[in-house]
């Protein structure tokens, strides 16, 4: 089977899943509504078209298959999955960097020092920092300790970019702590 | 007001807006030095392999408004930085492309078949200015085709389309990007449904938000920047450092080619040139024009027609396209940079964005507010001033500063940015990628709208790997709210009619229209 043939069908069993299990599980509204006398067109009828939309999209893929098209080969979900370690674990840094040297330097926490240099720069250093260099090092295939210094700078020059000229704007992870 | 009372507003708008300096006691505004920062940050860009115009106005935009704010004063500064670096970009994608073989943007490869031949003989210099002359010409030409019939469409589209006809519009729109982008209409129409089905989560009427699992974070609908920043951008940055990865393996270095002293273009050379840059030009703006094609088709078909042209005008010892030509860097540089200001007329008349580029036009417009892109933008008022208007006569002032930008120092610029190419992508990208989600991070302020841009991101991935265009999802995205709101306007302004998209011969003209325009491309596509 193509992979334009199995794109194709796994399109029409979302679209037909979406049509009938996930709208009208998810969606309080019919397709159209008795409101005041008046029908009028309800929250169900937009999802549909799409979903419609969605399968004879897929219809079409599957009936009309492209021996030349691209599909997703296994160094493509390798390559998904190194991108997915390296954002998760440089996310878990951005969250829990700053929260985590605060709780242990510190009495009061992380929440309220989150608006004082350098408080609230760690999170996007420590993170930043590695997601840029481990990104680098991963495409480059090489590593070296010069990736860290391009990674540190980028993250920093983009926390300055955004923090020191706008006093209002906060860098993550302070706007959820 | 009458409409020149509009456009000599719009016009002081640009010249005499808020003062960011004076030179020798002439004040400089800030608009003005937005636009001629973006359109030489615009060159940069396009000159660095990797980094394309869309991906330079997403990385932009969040610091533009963060620098800006979301007043109506800021409409002009940060609409006219994304304009200048639209055309600067396009300008900027031939360096590499003539120097290294290495297309700055993808409508420059088709820059690289002869351009890069001319550099290989010593002639790198005259390449560039040949491709900055067509680029400027095409541009300004298009600028002024913008001018002229923008207005029109939206009076027209005004005068004579109500509620049903809109919604029958858009359909069509929707129909059209689908079906012609790419060469499968059935991965047009998935990218386009799911850009619906994204456009669909928590709005709506009614009090419970739809399609969101129960999940708090998707309560307030999903973030216009995370959708499209995401699959546009982060998207792109995935694929593009996965191929950097597998070219690491097999590169090679360029060799170094002595480049020839004194290579001026001569007013001969130029009259030359100009039937194929305006045959070009001509191509690139009806193109431009129509939503969904993109500047890689008007390269493609201006590239192809000169050389047809030319192979019929010369005898086959001659000199032809692809062996290092002038006429063959004319050809394509004018074409793919006169697409840039055609692409603003279905914005600016009908709100509907064309390419890559207008998307980010559009998200601008969108997030700063006071300035809906639509026919209403050309109403004139009986009394009054209608803002919209003058902001529409500010945009086609910023287009024509950026032009004069690109005449005077564009080229000169665009000469000197040989170095960007050397910049790794390796290197470029993942600083991008930060700088994208920071961007969504301080627009958002919510960690959950980054988890968004980058499962977006790896959906943008995916659907390059598998050949489906990620812009009629964008696209899609945009209108699909405009979509739903209009057809529920126009069903319950027809009485409750369920065939209101067949009520009119107008109407019912796009519905056959947007079946047409689909059934035809799959035929095209199956053979």
């Amino acid at each position: 089977m193509t992979g334009d043939r199995l794109l194709g069908l796994f399109f029409v069993f979302f679209a037909l899943a979406t049509i009938f299990a996930w709208i009208p599980l998810d969606v309080d509204s019919g397709v159209v509504e008795n409101v005041r006398r008046r029908l009028v067109i309800g929250d169900s009828l937009g999802p549909i078209i799409a979903g419609v939309v969605l399968a004879v999209g897929g219809l079409l893929t599957a009936l009309n298959p492209k021996s030349d098209s691209g599909s997703l080969q296994r160094s493509n979900l390798a390559w998904i999955a190194c991108l997915l370690i390296v954002i998760s674990i440089s996310l878990v840094l951005i969250r829990y960097s700053g929260p985590t040297i605060a709780g242990l330097l510190t009495e009061s926490g992380y929440r309220p020092l989150r608006d004082t240099f350098p408080w609230k720069y760690i999170g996007h250093l420590v993170g930043g920092t590695l997601l840029v260099s481990a990104l680098i090092g991963l495409t480059a295939q090489r590593y070296h300790w010069s990736h860290w210094v391009v990674g540190f700078f980028a993250a920093l020059t983009i926390a300055l970019v955004f923090d020191i000229p706008f006093e209002d704007l906060q860098l993550p992870p302070n706007g959820d702590l | 007001m009458s409409l020149l009372d509009h456009v000599v507003l719009g016009v002081q708008a640009v010249f005499l807006g808020s003062e960011a300096f004076s030179v020798f006691g002439i004040p400089l505004s800030t608009t003005l030095l937005m636009i001629v920062g973006g359109f030489l940050f615009g060159i940069v860009v396009g000159a660095t392999p990797g980094l394309a115009g869309p991906m330079a106005m997403a990385i932009s935009l969040p610091i533009l408004i963060s620098v800006f704010g979301f007043s109506s004063d800021a409409l002009l500064p940060v609409i006219g930085f994304l304009i200048g670096i639209m055309k600067g970009a396009t300008v900027g994608g031939a360096v590499p492309a003539i120097l290294f073989n290495t297309p700055g943007t993808p409508d420059a490869y088709l820059t690289t078949l002869d351009g890069h031949p001319m550099a290989q003989r010593g002639q790198a210099t005259k390449a560039l200015k040949i491709a900055h002359f067509s680029s400027a010409s095409g541009d300004t030409f298009s600028d002024v085709v913008l001018v002229v019939c923008a207005p029109f469409l939206a009076i027209l589209v005004e005068s004579y389309l109500d509620l049903p006809e809109k919604a029958a519009l858009l359909i069509l729109s929707l129909a059209f990007i689908a079906s012609v982008i790419g060469d499968s209409v059935g991965k047009g129409l998935i990218s386009m449904g799911l850009g619906l089905l994204a456009a669909m989560v928590a709005t709506g009427s009614d009090f419970y938000p739809r399609l969101t699992f129960g999940i708090q974070g998707f309560a307030e609908g999903i973030p216009v920047a995370a959708a499209v920043l995401g699959v546009m951008i982060l998207g792109e940055v995935f694929k593009s450092l996965e191929d950097w990865r597998e070219a690491v393996r097999h590169s090679e270095p360029t060799p170094h080619v002595v480049q020839a002293a004194h290579q001026p273009l001569s007013l001969a050379e130029i009259v030359s040139l100009m039937p194929v840059i305006g045959r070009s030009s001509v191509i690139g703006t009806a193109i431009g024009a129509l939503p969904g094609i993109g500047s890689t088709l008007a390269a493609t078909l201006g590239y192809t027609l000169g050389k047809r042209a030319h192979a019929k005008r010369t005898h086959p010892e001659d000199a032809k396209f692809g062996d290092g030509i002038p006429e063959g860097v004319a050809a394509t540089e004018a074409a793919n940079s006169s697409v840039s200001g055609a692409n603003l007329i279905p914005v600016l008349s009908l709100g509907i964005p064309g390419n890559a580029a207008a998307v980010f036009l559009i998200l601008a417009m969108d997030s700063i507010g006071g300035f809906n892109p639509g026919p209403s933008v050309f109403r004139v008022p009986a009394d009054g001033v209608n803002f919209e208007l003058v902001i529409a006569f500010g945009i086609f002032t910023s287009m024509f500063v950026a032009n004069v930008a690109n005449w005077t120092v564009g080229g000169l610029f665009m000469r000197n940015m040989g170095i960007m190419a050397k910049v790794p992508k390796s290197t470029l990208l993942p600083i991008v990628l930060l700088l994208t989600l920071t961007g969504v991070y301080v627009q958002e302020t919510n960690l959950f709208a980054v988890y968004m841009t980058i499962a977006f991101g790896f959906l943008g991935y995916v659907m390059r790997r598998v050949d489906m265009s990620p812009l009629p999802f964008v696209i899609a995205f945009i209108l699909g709210g405009r979509l739903e709101e209009t057809s529920r306007q126009a069903f319950a302004a027809t009485g409750a009619d369920p065939f209101f998209l067949l009520s009119s011969p107008l109407a019912l003209l796009f519905v056959l229209l947007s079946l047409a325009v689909v059934v035809i491309n799959l035929r095209k596509s199956s053979k």
